[in-house]
């Protein structure tokens, strides 16, 4: 078991009363699952994806990530773990502007206090691997969207993460460049990538294993 | 990490150049400033550091009292020297005796020179550590001798060894050179010191100093003295208090007290107040200080919100490096990386500023100040102030910056709350209050200048010369060179006197007059002059009658001004006779004669000191006073003096000065004052102005959606400069409410040295507040106008 969650609430608190976004959460993910999250807007999607990566925080429940208690955890053991074992992928991309492919690939990297030369060879093997090495000297901006978000994909996976949360990787693509990103995720889970993905289109969620479906914060 | 840390940042100076230009800029002129503020302190307080044995050095100092009044310095009696040598030398290493600075003609065959100088004893070479070049430190062993700065021995012997030749001093007394030193620096209080002649010389040359040897009343010489290894100058100073006392018990009324002023506050803190040490430059070290830090402080600030105001931009960036891992520490510290290297940036930028503008500074300053390239104190002293600055500037934006939650960041959902602008408002009314105030304050030290340049000073100093007559050579012959000079035509009336038209060079007391108060002990500046004195300065008189040659019994006369009338209460001045109030051997008896108006001879913030001009009977006079023609010029007038003066005195280099530039110099330190503070101040609101510039184009841009959907709806130009320009208006207006008075306390403060001020006047605060309000909507409406006058659909579609 990768992750379970317990009853896990999350509310804000709006002129004396609470609104729910997420309501009685429970949830297990095996190692190895693909998961598509569905529901229409508002309905939590995107706020239970940050919970499980632990962006942010949920107001009740039980969390419980491989041995530990997110629940429990301080903040920077939080963000070791989350370093530690997922990636994420951006409808927007979330590319760093200033630094070139390279570079970003390289980030996380720096963050988990990789050494220059291993940095250095990791970062190829992912240039390779994704087939983008003629680009790696590029800046964002001057790629397209399918491209930037294959970075976006090479940037997640770089260090090797159990657990590979998306948040509408496709949104903003056009349907070609979907389907190739698509591809890449099933190509990935088949090599034992555990993937989250939120999505609105069903057949993005086909590629799936499973589907969860949320209204209102619930799961139906 | 870190070269990341610095690469990111590079690309983010390269990207946003006109951020950079405001950001970096604006600091590298605060930077400047507070350098060459802090240069001109280390300078200021490293006076006299020259000196190895600086901390044993102390000069001899006396107070004294006089109708309850307490008057403090250095003058001092001849016979204190004896004393000190008999009864208390175990506490000295060294006791020096020591003229005032004495102007002297050296003569060199042909070559003919003033040079500044003292007559000194023996063991001052050693006391100073002067550096001797050529012949010997004891150069003052024998009584015609004369030790020579090296750049007055060039310029009077140039390649020739000066060692053993003889110069001729005053045109009278052929002086041996025993020696050249090394010019002693301009920060020192020797650096005027181009010659020194043995004190034993001195007491011989004139008759006044012969005759003080015994007379501990006479306080007209300074003492110098380098105390004992094993004491310090506090204990001294208690041991010789009461020296003169003791001595001369006929004094004790005036409660005399002897004391060591330490060579350290020569400089800094040589003024008096009824007895008591109260400051002196130094309060200018505090005032620069305080500016330079403020200045400093008014760039950081910039820096700061600056970069706040960027920081929406800057969100994402927050929000994908944490999803990826990063730390908030590690967040703080690329931020701070960030800021260290804007700093450094701007530090360089900022050292190429100092070094360009130093050699102007030094003459706005009158320094000899140099960028100390070699000094490792100086380096590391930067360091520090540079990571201080980075600290201050940065610490801001590193702690905003990296709180950023990255799930709201990267939703798209974050909005800088309400209050999100509360600190950079906070900071732009900082600003603008330092700002405010010194604007104020600058106009108020110009106005308290012009005010005491416009105070009528009784006489008419245009047009008017002197010529320094203190040589024997001038004695006895007034009457022929006035004939001379008149006749010359440059010159239409001509007078002498004891003492330059500026100054009051001497003090008397000891006299006697009907109504004298019982007790009473007077103080009268006393100057002695020839007949046509009152003419030739254009001194009014203002009741009896000038000096007349045809009155033989005029050279017992005296002229007194309106002060003195008052001060010795006076209903009837004229006639009234003055008489000894020494019993033994009296004077004779002298009649006042007239009443002349007021002059200013002394500081022109003060009021005038009573004074006494007699008739100089010996035709001893140090000056002539001279009224040119005015149907010449001046320089026509001067070559026709000159030429008089060098058929009549051709072994005399001709000096002259202009009155009214002579009277100039009494407000060259206000001036000086004046005219750093008004280029500090304008250089502050440059700072702030180039802040405001940067907030609003920020704040412009982050309003752009705003602005596109009120155009699209009717605003007009004026309505969107409005919206824009008021936010920043209404913290103008609140930074004036605060400067106003904290500029009123402090300045109405540094009047009150002044007896003559300048009245505060609401207007010149009111001017500065509009001034500061006028320049605010000028700086914001550049980019308010920009903003509104831009094409809303334009703005839209970007969305």
């Amino acid at each position: 078991m990768l992750l379970q969650l317990n009853n896990i609430f999350k509310w804000v608190q709006s002129g004396g009363q609470r609104i729910f976004l997420l309501k009685d959460i429970n949830l297990e993910v095996q190692e190895g699952e693909f998961i598509s999250i569905m529901g229409p807007s508002g309905s939590g999607k995107s706020t239970l994806l940050n919970v499980i990566g632990m962006l942010d925080a949920f107001d009740e429940g039980e969390y419980h990530f491989l041995e530990d208690s997110v629940h429990n955890l301080k903040e920077k053991h939080r963000s070791n773990l989350y370093k530690e074992y997922i990636g994420f992928v951006f409808q927007q991309y979330h590319l760093l502007d200033d630094l070139t492919v390279q570079e970003n690939l390289e980030m996380p990297l720096i963050y988990k206090k990789f050494k220059g030369s291993e940095r250095k060879a990791m970062v190829a093997d992912m240039l390779d691997r994704f087939n983008i090495v003629g680009k790696k000297d590029l800046f964002p901006a001057q790629l397209s969207g399918g491209q930037q978000q294959l970075v976006g994909i090479a940037r997640a996976l770089i260090s090797n993460p159990k657990l590979i949360l998306a948040d509408e990787p496709t949104g903003n693509l056009n349907s070609k460049q979907g389907e190739e990103i698509m591809d890449l995720f099933k190509q990935l889970n088949e090599e034992g990538v555990t993937i989250i993905q939120v999505t609105h289109s069903e057949k993005n969620a086909e590629y799936g294993s499973r589907i969860i479906n949320l209204l209102d914060g619930r799961m139906i | 990490m870190l070269k990341n840390y610095l690469k990111i940042a590079w690309r983010n100076l390269t990207k946003h150049k006109a951020y950079t230009i405001i950001n970096v800029g604006g600091l590298a002129l605060g930077m400047a400033v507070t350098l060459i503020i802090g240069l001109w302190i280390n300078d200021e307080l490293n006076h006299n550091s020259h000196f190895p044995q600086k901390d044993k050095i102390a000069q001899v100092y006396q107070s004294q009292t006089m109708n309850g009044q307490t008057g403090t310095g250095p003058a001092i009696p001849r016979p204190l020297e004896m004393a000190m040598r008999e009864d208390y030398m175990d506490n000295f290493k060294y006791v020096v005796m020591s003229s005032w600075n004495t102007p002297q003609y050296l003569k060199n065959g042909e070559t003919s020179l003033s040079r500044n100088g003292y007559f000194i004893q023996r063991d001052a070479p050693e006391m100073l550590d002067l550096k001797i070049i050529k012949g010997e430190k004891d150069g003052l062993r024998e009584i015609n001798t004369i030790m020579l700065s090296e750049s007055s021995a060039n310029a009077l012997f140039s390649n020739e060894d000066p060692i053993g030749k003889t110069l001729k001093v005053n045109s009278e007394h052929d002086m041996m050179v025993t020696a050249v030193y090394e010019d002693i620096p301009f920060n020192t209080s020797f650096s005027d010191a181009d010659y020194l002649m043995p004190w034993a010389k001195y007491v011989t040359l004139w008759d006044w100093v012969k005759r003080s040897e015994d007379y501990w009343d006479n306080n007209s010489f300074q003492m110098f003295v380098q105390i004992a290894d094993n004491t310090t100058i506090e204990a001294v100073s208690e041991k010789i208090r009461d020296v003169k006392k003791i001595k001369d018990p006929d004094l004790v009324e005036f409660n005399p007290e002897m004391f060591l002023l330490p060579m350290e506050d020569w400089y800094l803190r040589s003024n008096f107040q009824n007895g008591k040490q109260v400051g002196g430059r130094i309060k200018y070290v505090w005032l620069f200080g305080i500016i330079g830090v403020f200045v400093l402080l008014l760039a950081c600030i910039n820096f700061m919100n600056l970069s706040t105001a960027r920081s929406e931009k800057r969100a994402k960036e927050v929000g994908i490096r944490k999803s990826i891992g990063s730390q908030r520490g590690q967040l703080i510290n690329q931020f701070l990386g960030e800021s260290f290297l804007v700093v450094l940036l701007a530090f360089i930028i900022a050292v190429g500023i100092v070094v360009l503008s130093l050699s102007g500074f030094n003459e706005l300053a009158r320094k000899e100040m140099e960028f100390p390239w070699t000094s490792l104190l100086f380096w590391g002293v930067s360091l520090v102030f540079i990571l201080i600055t980075a600290l201050l500037a940065g610490s801001y934006p590193a702690l905003y910056l990296s709180s950023f939650r990255p799930v709201d960041v990267l939703k798209g959902t974050f909005k800088t709350g309400k209050h999100s602008g509360l600190p950079r408002k906070i900071l732009v009314v900082v600003q603008f209050t330092v700002s405010v105030a010194f604007i104020i304050g600058t106009v108020i030290v110009m106005q308290q200048i012009n005010h005491a340049k416009n105070r009528p000073i009784g006489y008419d100093k245009e047009g008017l010369v002197q010529i320094p007559t203190m040589s024997q050579d001038f004695t006895g012959k007034f009457e022929l060179m006035r004939d001379e000079f008149i006749k010359s035509g440059a010159v239409t009336e001509m007078s002498t006197s004891s003492a330059p038209t500026t100054r009051i060079w001497s003090n008397r007391s000891g006299f006697n007059w009907e109504g004298k108060p019982e007790g009473f002990q007077e103080d009268l500046a006393w100057t002695e002059v020839s007949p046509e004195y009152a003419k030739s300065l254009g001194l009014k008189i203002v009741a009896g009658r000038d000096f007349s040659r045809d009155f033989a019994s005029d050279s017992l006369g005296i002229l007194i001004n309106e002060t003195a009338v008052k001060y010795m209460g006076l209903q009837d001045p004229v006639g009234q006779i003055i008489t000894d109030s020494d019993t033994e051997d009296p004077f004779e008896p002298m009649k006042i004669i007239g009443v002349v108006e007021d002059m200013i001879a002394q500081s022109p913030y003060e009021p005038v000191k009573q004074g006494w001009y007699v008739f100089d009977r010996n035709d001893n006079g140090s000056f002539y006073n001279m009224r040119l023609n005015p149907n010449k010029s001046a320089s026509e007038n001067i070559a026709i003096i000159e030429r008089v003066f060098k058929e009549h005195f051709p072994n005399i280099p001709f000096q002259y000065d202009f009155v009214d530039e002579e009277y100039g110099k009494k407000f060259a330190s206000e001036v000086r004052v004046g005219r750093l503070s008004g280029i500090f101040t304008a250089l502050a609101i440059l700072i702030s102005c180039l802040g405001l510039f940067g907030l609003t184009s920020f704040v412009a841009e982050q309003r752009t959606k705003e602005i596109g959907v009120r155009k699209v709806l009717g605003a007009s130009v004026f309505n969107v400069w409005n919206m824009l320009s008021k936010d920043f208006l209404k913290l103008v207006v609140i930074s004036c409410f605060i400067a106003v008075p904290i500029a009123y306390y402090v300045m109405n403060g540094w009047l009150q040295e002044y007896p003559y001020r300048v009245i505060l006047k609401w207007w010149i605060f009111a001017l500065a507040m509009i001034g500061a309000f006028l320049l605010t909507i000028i700086t914001v409406s550049f980019q308010a106008i920009k903003a509104a006058k831009s094409n809303p659909t334009k703005s839209l579609r970007t969305e």
